[in-house]
């Protein structure tokens, strides 16, 4: 059996596919560039096969196979658009939308409904249900952010199986039989697991819902970027949805290293202080004890002078553990003519584990690039370094606003808030800087992993993204590209 | 027998001797009668041996499906790496059919001795007999034999174990059976996996039904030969069958005839017809999930697996429905579908949307508020319902509509033209 | 739901034990659920949302995983019934040798108006359900744990009196 690879050889739609032996049909049919249409399907929960959507032809076979459980045998030869399929597909369409309520224009999922999507892409135009009354249930309220919608739920059971083999707390059953179903949840509980959330991604229709989005923005209207989340240091690969330079929403993005479909609750929810308003929109040196606001040009020519006056005194780095390792470095680059200490304190929180996948939890570290500072060579001793600070000719803080430090050289705080801190009310140049969401850079996660975050919005006023403010200074001191 | 009619000379009784002889159903009855022989026979046997003989007896399944009971045993592993199970479906749920709790009630040893051979040939240590939760009198009787037995140390090693279902036609499927044993939703898995593979607790498996596993006693005592030798018809099927005749007859009750008799003769000899001043119209051969036959199918068709297929029907689990010319075929095949969306499991989309649909669309025909496409889309609704899901509940519900419609049109049409008095309000 | 300040737990005393060699019959807890449910009900007459949750903890198991298992079998009450619980048998067999007769005599006699609703005077809940498995013996019908056969219409006033 199979080739002299050990890959299966098989047909799909006219088109050659190999694959390793295992693999699905559904699988084996993206290599083919199909895409079988689906929904209780996902590849990071176990099959369930109710749904019947991805019903295909397969030759020999007596009966439409679903390609979902349909392992690949070598010489199979898949059909899936002909008649017999497409007739499949469309009659599950029929009576998913029996019951289905016309809600598209007030349901947050249309523009991202896999319903919409397939049945206008394969469904009938009219019904034929007409006359009878459609199910109804209200709404429900599952926890902290999560409403379920049983009038549009198609019972695909993505989220029953997300919770009990994914997470492994089964707090979401399917009660009831037959056309009285529902997806249930004991009075007891709430869906507050520390990963419930995915269950309003992984739900195809709108019929899981996370209260925080509801009614925000319509899906056609975002944009979406990819990057980092900065929860904590594993890493996991989001999507900021903005709308109007606005980030309304996290999502997860596919790393089957890291963070495989999933995102937690914790990072999916760290998106507001990404809009803050109250930020430092314009450079700030303090002249006769007071800030004022100047154009870079300036901001640069007066940090530099600082600098070189202090040159060969000790330098102390107090930085964000959530900085870009672009920054850091340059940062670091910055110092190299000071003994220079560099210094990072981390917030800790409680580890949260998604049970059901190796290595992927919300990790006590809450910082995305504590990995990456500490590479460059930055340390948690963070109490020591705030008590040399004390001493040194210059202190740099980068992203720390409520830094509270105290000292006799200069300080230059670079950030993107003003904050009634030790290190705001002392700073001798205020910097503004782009948070996250308004640069591009790297973070290294816990493992090791080096990974690019990209431009969502624009910074406000004339904040720029730390490692150019750095970088300028950098060049305008003349310091070589030294690592 | 006609349990509880005298037995008829046309019979050819063997699993239904003892029925409503109180005497059997204990240890000491049935040991005197002859039970437990062929277990102390078979005990001494080579497992393979067993499955050889019920394989040469040509028995298949008597709960519907009509599988080869020796070959279905042979898809045990043959190596014993891991404990095997098997499970007696005696949930016997499908409308029309009432032979296993007649088997369980009045010979409950029977059904222990056929359980216990069984284990042995597919060498599992566990049993399990499912009894549906409805059976409050089969259960009783079953649980008294199962401890006289079980003092007696009539098992050997195996353990044989009662569980009770709670309500839910679906747990008749088999990969159902097995998640409800389980402490599950009666939700059927999809295969592959196959039960012989991973089935209970995902140890192999095999499930068999109540009258299947009472045959295989006399199997052993008699011979596979004997049993294969009672056959009217075609030789693939062999042995007698319990077929439970209920409905517009005479004498309803469950009839052991050997298989290939004459469906005519059971309907009109043993059960004495329909009453007087009334005709036969229709006739459900094998419980409610199988092609209703018109009057002159009935009349000449055979009761094999092959007989009922050649009348465009099936056996599956011998439940006798007849229909005189006072039913309402329309309003009780709407009573079927019915009867489907209620026991719908609610996995597959066609059968949880589409049972549910096409009861509301022949309520509403039954309700003098049809309209003229109604019949070619519940055609096309049943085939959209049919081959396409987990188990064939969804195609079960189609089977009565699609062979309603094709036969008995004109009571459907007399509806749609108001000819007829509504029969429901809707 | 709130927690019920007196809410008696089942299993403790005999019930425990009954339930422990129930366990003895399988290799897992969750096997044991639909017998421990059968237990409940038996003890307490329906089970409740708090029955539910004292059933999932003894057997390792989650709320709403016990839940989804009882709303999923029509034997399990998720509400009181009356003092005689009688499921009538109405599917097509059944149906045609006068099942429905039989279930509006018993509306009738009872007081109980509709199919799933208790008698205004508690004793009865009357409720219509698929086939019974006694075809033959039209129309079979349970009250509590007593199967009934050849049940008709004029015979239920008797029925009646016998389970006063």
């Amino acid at each position: 059996m199979g080739g002299a690879d050990g890959l299966i050889n098989l047909t799909i739609d006219g088109a050659p596919v190999s694959v390793p032996p295992g693999t699905l049909v559904i699988e084996a049919a993206k290599q083919a560039g199909v895409l079988v249409p689906h929904y209780c399907y996902h590849p990071g929960l176990p099959v369930a096969g109710v749904c019947r959507m991805c019903l295909v032809e397969i030759e020999k076979a007596p009966k439409l196979q679903i390609a979902c459980a349909t392992t690949v045998t070598e010489g199979m030869v898949v059909k899936t658009q002909s008649a017999p399929a497409k007739d499949a597909r469309q009659s599950v369409l029929e009576f998913l939308l029996i019951n289905h309520p016309l809600d598209c224009p007030i349901c947050d999922q249309a523009g991202e409904c896999e319903l919409q999507d397939f049945v206008f892409q394969e469904g009938q135009a009219k019904t034929r249900y007409g006359e009878f009354a459609k199910r109804f249930n209200p709404v429900e309220d599952f926890g902290p952010d999560v409403l379920y919608v049983p009038n549009r739920c198609i019972l695909c059971t993505r989220c029953v199986r997300f919770m009990e083999d994914v997470a492994k707390e089964p707090v979401l059953n399917v009660s009831e039989r037959g056309d009285r179903a529902f997806i249930g949840i004991h009075p007891e509980a709430r869906l507050d697991h520390p990963w419930a959330g995915n269950v309003v991604d992984l739900c195809p229709v709108g019929s899981l819902l996370s209260k925080d989005f509801l009614h925000k923005a319509r899906a056609w209207e975002l944009d979406k970027t990819a990057s980092i989340c900065t929860g904590c240091s594993q890493g996991c690969n989001i999507t900021l949805d903005t709308r109007d330079e606005v980030v309304v929403r996290v999502r997860p993005r596919p790393n089957l290293d890291i963070n495989r479909y999933f995102i937690c609750d914790h990072g999916r929810n760290h998106y507001k202080w990404m809009n803050r308003g109250d930020r430092i929109e314009a450079p700030l040196l303090r002249r006769d004890g007071e800030l004022k606001a100047v154009d870079w040009d300036e901001a640069i020519d007066r940090v530099a002078g600082i600098l070189r006056g202090a040159a060969g005194g000790k330098a102390v780095a107090l930085v964000s553990p959530g900085a870009s390792s672009e920054a850091l470095a340059a940062a670091k680059q910055l110092l190299s003519a000071f003994t220079w200490t560099g210094a990072f304190q981390l917030v800790m929180g409680e580890e949260a584990p998604l049970a059901g996948v190796p290595n992927l939890a919300l990790r006590a570290e809450r910082a995305p690039n504590a990995t990456g500072a500490e590479r460059l060579g930055y340390t948690r001793d963070y109490a020591p370094a705030l008590a040399a600070a004390k001493g040194a000719a210059v202190v740099l803080v980068l992203d720390d606003p409520d830094c509270a430090v105290e000292t006799d050289g200069a300080l230059i705080y670079l950030g993107t808030v003003l904050a009634e801190s030790a290190a705001c009310r002392r700073a001798d140049a205020i910097l503004p800087i782009a948070n996250v969401a308004e640069e591009e850079g790297t973070f290294v996660n816990r493992d090791g992993r080096e990974q690019r975050y990209y431009q969502a919005k624009p910074a406000p006023g004339m904040a720029q993204p730390a490692a150019w403010v750095l970088g300028q200074l950098v060049t305008t001191l003349g310091l070589a590209e030294v690592r | 027998m006609g349990y509880p009619h005298k037995p008829h000379p046309k019979e050819t009784v063997v699993l239904s001797q003892h029925f409503g002889d109180a005497d059997a159903r204990t240890l000491k009855g049935w040991t005197k009668r002859g039970g437990y022989e062929a277990l102390a026979q078979v005990l001494k046997m080579d497992p393979v041996a067993v499955t050889d003989i019920v394989k040469e007896s040509g028995l298949r399944g008597r709960g519907g499906a009509g599988f080869p009971t020796g070959l279905k045993w042979s898809f045990m592993p043959k190596e014993k790496k891991k404990p095997h199970y098997l499970c007696v479906n005696a949930d016997e749920s499908e409308p029309g059919t009432f032979k296993d709790r007649e088997i369980m009630r009045w010979t409950p040893h029977a059904l222990l001795e056929g359980t216990a051979i069984a284990a042995h040939a597919i060498r599992a240590e566990v049993a399990y007999i499912y009894i549906r939760g409805e059976f409050t009198e089969p259960w009783t009787i079953m649980e008294r034999a199962l401890a006289e037995a079980n003092a007696a140390g009539v098992f050997g090693s195996i353990k044989i174990h009662l569980h009770r279902g709670a309500g839910a036609y679906i747990c008749g499927e088999e990969t159902a059976l097995m998640n409800s044993i389980e402490g599950k939703r009666g939700n059927p898995r999809i295969k592959p996996p196959f039960p012989a593979a991973a089935g209970l607790f995902g140890l192999p498996t095999t499930i068999n039904n109540v009258e299947t596993l009472t045959a295989v006693p006399h199997i052993i005592t008699r011979g596979a030969a004997w049993y294969k030798a009672l056959c009217l018809s075609n030789p693939k099927s062999t042995g007698t069958k319990l077929f439970s005749v209920c409905g517009h007859v005479q004498r309803p009750g469950n009839y052991e005839v050997t298989m290939g008799f004459p469906l005519k003769d059971l309907i009109y000899d043993m059960c004495g017809g329909p009453a007087a001043g009334r005709t036969l119209k229709a006739c459900i051969p094998g419980g409610s999930s199988v092609p209703i036959l018109t009057r002159e199918e009935t009349e000449r068709t055979l009761l094999d697996y092959e007989g009922c297929v050649a009348s465009g029907t099936m056996l599956g689990s011998g439940g006798v429905i007849v229909f005189d010319d006072s039913a309402d075929m329309v309003y009780q095949i709407m009573r079927l579908a019915r009867f489907y969306a209620h026991e719908s499991c609610a996995q597959c989309t066609q059968c949880r949307e589409g049972t549910a649909w096409t009861t509301k669309i022949m309520e509403r025909i039954l309700a003098g508020q049809g309209k003229p496409k109604d019949l070619d889309l519940l055609l096309d609704l049943s085939e959209n319902m049919t081959g396409k899901t987990i188990c064939v509940l969804s195609d079960s519900c189609a089977a009565p509509i699609v062979s309603g419609i094709k036969k008995f049109r004109g009571e459907f049409e007399a509806y749609l033209a108001g000819k007829r008095q509504p029969m429901m309000v809707a | 739901m709130t927690v019920q300040e007196d809410y008696q737990p089942i299993f403790i005393g005999k019930v425990q034990e009954e339930l422990q060699a129930v366990l003895q019959r399988y290799p897992n807890k969750q096997a044991a659920l639909l017998p421990a449910l059968w237990i409940a009900q038996r003890e307490q007459g329906w089970i409740s949302d708090h029955i539910m949750a004292e059933v999932a903890t003894v057997l390792g198991l989650t709320p709403a995983f016990v839940k989804g298992v009882v709303t999923f079998y029509t034997m399990y009450h998720q509400h009181p019934v009356g003092k005689n619980f009688v499921q009538v048998c109405t599917t097509s067999p059944c149906n045609i040798c006068g099942a429905e007769d039989v279930l509006k005599a018993l509306l009738q006699h009872t007081g109980a108006g509709d199919a799933g609703a208790t008698s205004p005077d508690g004793k009865w809940t009357i409720v219509e359900v698929e086939c019974l498995g006694a075809c033959g013996f039209a129309t079979p019908i349970l009250v509590n744990d007593d199967f009934l056969e050849n049940v008709t219409a004029d015979k239920v006033p008797e029925i009646m009196r016998k389970y006063r």
